[in-house]
């Protein structure tokens, strides 16, 4: 099991404020910039957990942190843009099916 | 006039990914002091620069900055004194207004760009938290952000354009048939 505390209360702070002013901009921004908003917040969460994350997530989150920034270039090509995308929920839901056999395992 | 100003409007670029290295105030002065030249509609000159140079108080701007991708060494915020735009009863809705923060941000990237620093403006930022954090008087509306510091050694190209663009691709010379 993992039930390790990965973020600490300052950082779930600091992650509140960068969904909420996304959520405020977003009114005046094109539509196509809310999934680089998510995926700002998605690469600020796993740098703020990595270090404390078990073997279980530390790949998927270090691969974010290496992706996202790479893909913030390829938001004028859609395809490429797309295909970044669904390859991190590929992985997210990898990881996912690691922590739920983790548990199922009772590890 | 020289060939050296168009070469460095052509070769300024936004940078994302910068250094820690500190700016130096005269640089930072050098940076205002161009703005200061920068074309204002009606010679208004509305614009006010607070710059940010303390560690804590850029990395809180930065929490509410989702467009800030850079961790800069200095912020310049572009404001809009609105208490000079009413004192000179120029209705608040005017085109110009914006326009002026455009040229001031303009000539402080090229200024930082031929001092061999990086730069690059944000306006993807929460205006409301910006005022609380940085305590704007209240006539003061945060309009753009500059970024200022020294290009990391591997930092990204930026993002690419949807299409490959020429001047010409823009232009339209004398009247529309
Ligand atoms: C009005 C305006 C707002 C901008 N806002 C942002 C921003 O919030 N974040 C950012 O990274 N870049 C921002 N930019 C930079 C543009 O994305 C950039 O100028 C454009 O991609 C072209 O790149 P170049 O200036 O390097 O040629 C802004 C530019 C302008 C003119």
């Amino acid at each position: 099991m993992s039930e390790n505390w990965v973020l600490k209360e300052d950082e779930a702070i600091e992650l509140l404020a960068l969904l909420i002013s996304s959520a405020r901009i977003q009114l005046d921004e094109p539509a196509r910039y809310a999934p680089m908003r998510m995926l700002t917040a998605t690469e600020r969460l796993s740098s703020m957990i990595l270090e404390r994350s078990s073997d279980k997530s530390r790949e998927f989150l270090q691969d974010n942190m290496e992706r996202i920034p790479d893909m913030r270039m390829e938001m004028s090509d859609l395809p490429a843009y797309t295909e970044g995308l669904e390859a991190l929920c590929r992985s997210v839901a990898e990881c996912l099916l690691r922590h739920s056999q983790a548990k199922e395992s009772g590890a | 006039m020289s060939e050296a100003v168009l070469q460095c409007i052509k070769t300024r670029r936004v940078v994302r990914e910068m250094t820690d290295e500190p700016v130096t105030r005269e640089q930072i002065e050098a940076i205002l002091e161009a703005a200061r030249w920068a074309p204002s509609g009606g010679n208004l000159r509305p614009n006010r620069y607070i710059v940010i140079e303390d560690a804590e108080t850029r990395r809180l701007v930065r929490l509410v900055s989702p467009g800030m991708f850079q961790e800069a060494p200095v912020l310049i915020l572009i404001c809009t004194n609105m208490d000079v735009v009413a004192e000179q009863q120029v209705p608040p809705s005017d085109r110009a207004l914006l326009i002026d923060v455009g040229t001031a941000a303009q000539t402080m990237m090229l200024a930082a760009h031929a001092l061999g620093l990086a730069s690059g403006p944000v306006t993807s930022y929460s205006k409301e938290a910006i005022k609380v954090i940085l305590n704007l008087p209240a006539g003061y509306s945060p309009e753009m952000i500059i970024c200022v510091g020294r290009r990391a050694p591997d930092a990204r190209p930026g993002m690419r354009a949807f299409k490959r663009i020429t001047w010409r691709d823009l232009t339209h010379w004398e009247r529309f048939t």
